[in-house]
């Protein structure tokens, strides 16, 4: 008997010895291949291509992991009628842009590039992956997640020529609006700039999405509507502990932050930041109250229900990100109704998702690191771009620089048809986000847009200037601050104890002897 | 080639596997977060952070008042159910039995949000009674497994035993208090079982019913996101041990009933 267990397990053992044995031969091919590339390794685009050229035996071959959040980029098959017709040309998306890219890279550069795209759900569901040990080349955090791989070196720098703009491949360089370039380049942790990391993706600010039949527009307009009891158990705040953070401390600080000694300061931007971004004990404990008396208050904490439940009228008010805002306007819309945006007038949380090279997957590998950036390059061409922002709803770090057409496309979603009353439109400027200071061309990114449209999906999608003056950034928290918040939230989430009735226990503890009285008599009687 | 051969007890090589690689190894993994604090030093701290925080020990309460609400809706549902069904003398007995079963090959997911849309139409707004509807939802959900354990054990009763009771002048009730009641103690037992313990846990069915209060399950997650898996791991821990006291407990409450039912 004893004998037989031993070998059972003398198996059990061997099985992974076994296993692991008949691998050496896929090793070797892949060292084989690192060599290859490293041999091949070259800092420029071209001279790495022509290096390839040279060496005609096979066509080299790269693997991309590329992890994105879900539903975060165009996947293709658009039906027919869902063509954008630019004056520069149509476009769909038929395949989908990771398909394209691949095609593209071969196309381009000669080298076959395999992609391996996988999703993630939140940063801090990525952020666990890859401490667990997954590894990606190339992954889509947000600002606060990019701050803290930064932080804790987890990432390859951009190489030099990315930022060349005279490559004409070099979408992003070439095309990232002024106003991303000058956050990226302004913002820094442990004295290095974001933009050294860091290429943005998608970019937006935080509101309300509300039915404005029920709820006026003023009161859509504070943070204070979520404590608000007129509208008890009828809306719904985002399901995380930042975004709740930032409401809460906003609605905390509303007569502060709306009070004009504060706003028409000469430090407004510098103030705004560092009040919201406080997180000093008492503020922590007065946001802890608060958010309590806002979950008693709301309809729910929500992940992803609240697009649907906002639809189907179950609340009439949601705290959203505008890229879902705007694709609930949009759906909404399609149900043959209208809902609204506001910006709260206390201050609104500005997002940026970037793409970053991982140290541990893109790493030395120079034949990776002109696969990822030609990646991120592919998805900022403006084609490219307004492709996915058709599709996903989001707005673009990307503006086009030279190439019009993402302008374009912002006229041939919103411009005011000509039967449309002249007294109903309005001339909307983007100078801010589209105008380049060095090419001298004022006046010439003005939407004239229906009035209604600056508080649907046009205001979420590209926030007035106005609005981008009252948004901050929320920066990362270091591991104090985050423990504490994090625990804030949980405190916030869980039933306490004291909220039991204290008549509860003394039943409780009747019924506990009661159920051991009758066990010790069974006992007995046996 | 000896070391080879092959006898039966190889066959149990794959699960055995499976079980050290999936159950008893990510169990150890468990044990060593939680008994570990963020620099890998022994420590009791989350134990006692645990048992000493209202917030949790509330979270604990809030489960268990939960899966004892569940509990005791699915065992009053059921029973009744079960027997009528085990005893009853339908000719379509076993299309009536996967009426019953039918629900569960539905998704779980599409089930809750067809409820969710059935509740709202009841009680207008969804999120007035949070408690309320979770046992609903929780009971919509168990159910079944309620129904199936206790159905078995009585239409395996031997009805010899029944008939004997009737003989000796027992009244229908007094026979169903004495002798059916009794010896369907092990069906009831291990539906408790099948109910309460995924009860405690199941918090998807609250995030889908719009219950922002954290149970024991949602609390372990919010944990693991927070990125203390310390805390997150004792957390688990200390439900397993709850789990294991439980089964233990009911384990020797089925023996002893199924003691008491060869005594009768």
């Amino acid at each position: 008997m004893m004998k037989r267990i031993l070998h059972g397990m003398a198996l059990l053992f061997l099985c992974p010895v076994l296993v692991t044995a008949s691998f050496p031969i896929g090793v070797t091919a892949t060292e084989v291949e690192t060599a290859q590339d490293l041999a091949t390794e070259d800092d420029t685009a071209e001279g790495y291509a022509a290096e390839v050229g040279r060496s005609d035996a096979k066509v080299p071959h790269v693997t991309l992991r590329v992890c994105n959040w879900e539903e975060y980029i165009d996947e293709g098959g658009w039906d027919e009628d869902a063509v954008i017709s630019l004056e520069s040309g149509d476009i769909i998306g038929e395949n989908s842009l990771v398909e394209d890219f691949e095609e593209w890279y071969y196309e381009t550069y000669g080298i076959e590039v395999d992609v391996e795209y996988s999703t993630f759900g939140t940063n801090e569901d990525l952020y666990n992956m890859l401490t667990l040990g997954d590894v990606y080349d190339v992954v889509c955090p947000s600002e606060y997640m990019i701050m803290k791989l930064m932080a804790e070196d987890k990432l390859v720098p951009l190489s030099d020529d990315f930022f060349d703009t005279e490559d004409p491949n070099n979408y992003y360089s070439r095309g990232v609006s002024p106003y991303i370039r000058d956050i990226f380049d302004s913002h820094e942790i442990g004295g290095q700039a974001w933009s050294k990391y860091a290429a943005g993706y998608m970019w937006g600010i935080t509101g309300m999405v509300y039915n404005p039949e029920v709820v006026p527009q003023e009161a859509a307009e504070s943070w204070r509507i979520l404590d608000d009891p007129a509208y008890n158990r009828r809306i719904t705040i985002k399901d995380n502990v930042r975004d709740s953070y930032f409401a809460a401390v906003g609605a905390l600080k509303s007569d502060l932050l709306t009070s004009p000694a504060f706003t028409q300061a000469q430090d407004y931007k510098q103030r705004l930041e560092k009040e919201m971004n406080d997180t000093s004990p008492e503020t922590i404990a007065r946001v802890q109250t608060y958010l309590q008396e806002v979950k008693d208050n709301v309809y729910s904490f929500e992940s992803d229900s609240g697009k649907a439940d906002m639809i189907t009228g179950k609340v009439v008010a949601n705290y959203q990100w505008s890229g879902d805002a705007v694709y609930t306007m949009d759906q909404a819309q399609e149900d043959g109704f209208y809902l609204n945006f506001a910006v709260p007038k206390e201050a609104t949380n500005i997002y940026f998702d970037g793409w970053v090279m991982l140290k541990n997957g893109v790493g030395e590998d120079a034949a990776k690191r002109h696969a990822a950036q030609a990646f991120i390059n592919f998805l900022s061409r403006p084609d490219n771009v307004i492709r996915n922002m058709y599709y996903i709803g989001y707005t673009s770090v990307i503006s086009g620089g030279e190439d019009d057409r993402i302008f374009s496309y912002l006229e041939w979603n919103y411009s005011a048809d000509e039967e449309t009353a002249e007294e109903a439109c309005v001339d909307y400027p983007l100078d801010y986000f589209f105008a380049d200071p060095s090419l001298e061309d004022e006046d010439r990114y003005t939407l004239t847009v229906p009035k209604e449209q600056l508080k649907r999906q046009l205001g979420a999608q590209y926030p007035s200037e106005e609005v981008i003056t009252r948004s901050s950034i929320m920066v990362y928290f270091d591991e104090a601050q985050s423990r504490d918040i994090n625990q804030m939230w949980i405190r916030v989430r869980c039933f306490n104890i004291h909220r039991i009735p204290v008549w509860i226990w003394p039943i409780a503890a009747i019924f506990l002897v009661f159920c051991s009285f009758l066990w010790v008599y069974r006992k007995r009687q046996k | 080639m000896r070391f080879f051969r092959f006898s039966r007890k190889n066959l149990c090589i794959p699960y055995a596997l499976y079980l050290i690689l999936f159950v008893v190894a990510p169990l150890l993994v468990l044990f060593y977060y939680a008994f570990t604090d963020g620099q890998g030093r022994f420590t009791c701290g989350n134990l006692t952070g645990f048992f000493t925080d209202p917030n949790t020990l509330g979270t604990l309460c809030y489960s268990f008042a939960i899966a004892i609400a569940t509990t005791i809706v699915c065992l009053l549902l059921a029973y009744p159910v079960a027997y009528i069904l085990a005893t009853g003398h339908f000719k379509t007995k076993s299309v009536v039995v996967m009426l019953f079963v039918l629900p569960m090959w539905i998704n779980f997911s599409l089930r809750i949000t067809a409820l969710k849309e059935v509740l709202t139409l009841l009680e207008g707004n969804l999120a007035r009674y949070p408690f309320f509807n979770t046992v609903i939802g929780m009971t919509y959900d168990f159910l079944p497994f309620m129904i199936l354990p206790i159905y078995t054990t009585i239409s395996k009763l031997d009805s010899a035993l029944l008939e004997a009771a009737l003989d000796l002048g027992a009244g229908s009730v007094q026979a169903f208090l004495h002798v059916t009641l009794p010896l369907s103690v092990p069906g009831i037992l291990s539906g408790i079982s099948m109910v309460f313990l995924p009860a405690m846990t199941n918090y998807v069915v609250l995030d889908m019913l719009y219950n922002s209060t954290y149970i024991m399950g949602s609390l372990i997650g919010s944990y693991f996101s927070a990125y203390n898996w310390h805390g997150g791991s004792m957390i688990a821990l200390i439900l397993l041990a709850i789990i294991c006291l439980f089964t233990l407990l009911n384990g020797e409450a089925e023996e002893s009933s199924a003691r008491g039912g060869a005594l009768l």
